[in-house]
């Protein structure tokens, strides 16, 4: 177990360190990693943990191996994840394709940094926002993801995350970042009774009645998934596939796979919804911001209330699907929207530009990363922008 | 599909009917490839060890090995990108030891674009059955120089003739530590079938190399033939057996290809049996 402190389940650890528990919460039982900083924690945590928890945590040769026999694992039954960061993350996408068409329950953990490429290893980025949603190659995706803002939230969506991944039988990313990650914070881990678990759902209809994936009625969620060795005689490929998971060609059957794929998540959006909003009856400006920026973004907004200036604050949770309509919302009732990010290329701006259908005007505070906003960086520059300077 | 023998029913190896799915037969082979006679060997095996459907798995990977077996097998079927099939393998088996894993791979999913995770397979010595068909080329898309293409060949991406010389599956996973390791040609039936289920009772991971004869592509644009005896009897003017080949001079033995068993280790576990060992004496110690 984590060395506790204070008193019973509660414990002053790393974010990092935090996502191993949730995980291990959450049933995960197969665990596959590459070593990358700043994800390694995970890794070294779920190393010592699992065999305690009789889980399977493997150091696989790469990223591809790791994430293809996460699949597999998942295939077979377990509830399983892989964790990574950016250089590791675009190797795991060619897998995670694999894992999307095929419904397949996992969870990626994407513990950003400094970008691009091997950027600054040890530091804090967020420049991994578009790449974990349009980078599996081909499209046709139903990415759902998940980022917290701090070691508790680390905890509590990394359980979200694995109960999501099973109601709509796909992989599952949880977006956090190097500063959440290397964290330390109090972490309560709540007693396993008041956690709500989903498990793999089983057909209660025989091999022959069965049919693996859902396709005549696209969009369905919490389809059941029965694994290997359990007589459905289950078939997963890379190929466009019937429902019975027949490789197929046909124009009719391709659309039919992805409508569905794409519609698992578009058609329940009201499950995939989850913001945090503060302030906003009143706002005359707005800032938006997610994981390790939401926090000096939530202390900008303080000091301007207490400096008489009406501003609001909202913070995707599930980023992905991306939250439009509270966006939406913010944006007619306030004038300017300020989103502070760690980038220089403007993700999440470009996001809330969007959701924003010109409502309200959206600007973008960047920077390379390696350190987070601190709080008077985000006050200057809302302060610039509401003086229109 | 039309069948000469008129009703198809009656025409049906009583293994075929046993194992593989009616509704996915004929199989996407070309005609005179050898991967359907590996596939009858492979039954032969299943049937000769007693395995069913729902105990064994059948793996894939990408190409003529994996696009030609995959959901054939009345069991369950997994067919993994292409080169990731012992990468998903490792994740299927470490998760249900209880089971029995045949990977259908071949030698381009294998050994070049898989490279990596099957010098890993080896290592760690995955229990897992891997069939791998070497065809000398990739044929599904073409015809294309494979890493076991041999030197000189004119294929559509050397049509000047390979450069590279080919590499050989069975010293590299005799190197990085499988326990049983043979090759044979796809026309050497019972010793193929006699492999399999030793690979099958083996404790460890266990590498079967056929080579395969593709009159579609290899022999088109290689032998310059697609006349699938003479493709066979080109592997047989090429290979000597292990036997044979103890008492022949290197010179002798240059450009050929060995066949036999090289490797049948009974003293070495994995990574599968190993890592639940450790759960269990972790729990043990726990309770």
């Amino acid at each position: 177990m984590l060395k506790q402190e204070c008193s019973i389940n509660k414990y002053f650890v790393q974010g990092d360190e935090a996502i191993a528990e949730g995980a291990i919460a959450a049933g995960c039982r197969y665990f596959a990693g590459y070593p990358i900083t700043p994800a390694s924690e995970i890794s070294e945590t779920i190393a010592r943990r699992f065999p305690e928890v009789g889980g399977v945590a493997i150091q696989m040769e790469d990223e591809l191996a790791s994430i293809h026999s996460v699949g597999g694992a998942s295939a077979a039954g377990m509830k399983a994840m892989t964790v990574s960061s950016g250089p590791g993350i675009s190797l795991k996408l060619e897998g995670l394709g694999w894992g999307i068409k095929n419904e397949l329950p996992y969870v990626v953990v994407d513990v950003q940094r400094a970008g691009p490429s091997n950027g600054v290893a040890t530091r804090v980025g967020q420049g991994d926002l578009y790449t974990v949603k349009y980078g599996s190659a081909g499209g046709n995706n139903s990415i759902i993801a998940l980022s917290p803002m701090n070691v508790q939230e680390a905890f509590d969506l990394t359980v979200d995350c694995f109960n999501l991944s099973e109601i709509f039988r796909t992989p599952v990313f949880l977006l956090t970042d190097e500063t959440v990650g290397h964290t330390r914070e109090l972490l309560v881990i709540p007693d396993p009774s008041e956690l709500k678990i989903v498990p793999r759902r089983k057909p209660t209809v025989p091999p022959s009645e069965f049919l693996m994936y859902p396709l005549n009625a696209p969009g369905t969620i919490d389809h059941p998934f029965p694994n290997i060795g359990e007589g459905y005689g289950i078939c997963v490929s890379p190929y466009t596939h019937t429902a019975k998971g027949y490789a197929t060609t046909s124009e009719m059957d391709q659309d039919k796979m992805v409508t569905h794929l794409v519609r698992k998540v578009t058609d329940h959006l009201d499950r995939l919804t989850r913001v945090q909003e503060e302030m906003l009856d009143d706002a005359e400006y707005g800032i938006i911001a997610y994981g390790c920026e939401a926090r000096p973004a939530m202390e900008a907004m303080k000091k301007a209330r207490s400096a008489g200036i009406k501003v609001g604050f909202l913070r995707p949770i599930i980023i992905w699907p991306f939250p439009d309509e509270p966006v939406y919302r913010m944006a007619c009732k306030v004038k300017k929207i300020l989103v502070p990010e760690l980038n220089r290329d403007g993700q999440l701006s470009r996001e809330v530009q969007r959701a924003a259908k010109g409502q309200a005007e959206v600007y973008h505070l960047g920077s390379g990363g390696v350190e987070t906003h601190q709080p008077v960086h985000v006050y200057d520059e809302l302060m610039r922008i509401i003086q229109g300077k | 599909m039309k069948n000469q023998g008129g009703d198809l029913e009656r025409t049906i190896h009583p293994l075929a009917e046993k194992y593989l799915r009616q509704e996915r037969m004929p199989h996407m082979a070309c005609p005179g490839c050898g991967i359907g006679q590996v596939v009858h060997s492979t039954l032969i095996a299943c049937d000769e060890l007693a395995l069913t459907p729902e105990n064994t798995v059948w793996v894939q990977g990408v190409g003529c090995s994996s696009r030609i077996t995959y959901t054939l097998w009345k069991g369950d079927n997994i067919d993994a990108h292409h080169g990731r099939i012992f990468a998903v393998a490792t994740g299927l088996k470490l998760s249900r030891p209880d089971l029995n894993f045949i990977c259908f791979t071949g030698d381009g999913d294998c050994m070049s674009i898989g490279g990596n995770h099957f010098l890993h397979a080896c290592r760690r010595n995955l229990d897992v059955t891997a069939i791998m068909f070497n065809n000398a080329i990739y044929g599904m898309t073409g015809g294309q120089v494979a890493p076991t293409t041999p030197m000189g060949a004119m294929t559509p991406t050397t049509p000047y003739g390979n450069i590279e010389d080919p590499m050989d599956s069975v010293q590299i996973a005799l190197a990085a530590g499988a326990s049983y390791v043979a090759r044979w040609r796809s026309t050497d039936f019972r010793q193929i079938v006699g492999s399999i289920k030793k690979g099958i009772q083996t404790k460890g991971f266990s590498f079967i190399e056929i080579l395969t004869q593709c009159p579609t592509q290899f022999g088109r644009y290689v032998l310059k033939t697609g006349d699938p005896i003479k493709i066979v009897q080109w592997y047989k003017d090429n290979t000597v057996t292990l036997k044979k080949a103890e008492k022949m001079t290197p010179e002798e033995l240059k450009n050929k290809m060995l066949i036999g068993e090289f490797a049948h280790r009974t003293d070495r576990t994995g990574v599968v049996e190993r890592y639940w060992d450790m759960i269990r004496k972790m729990q043990g110690e726990r309770t």
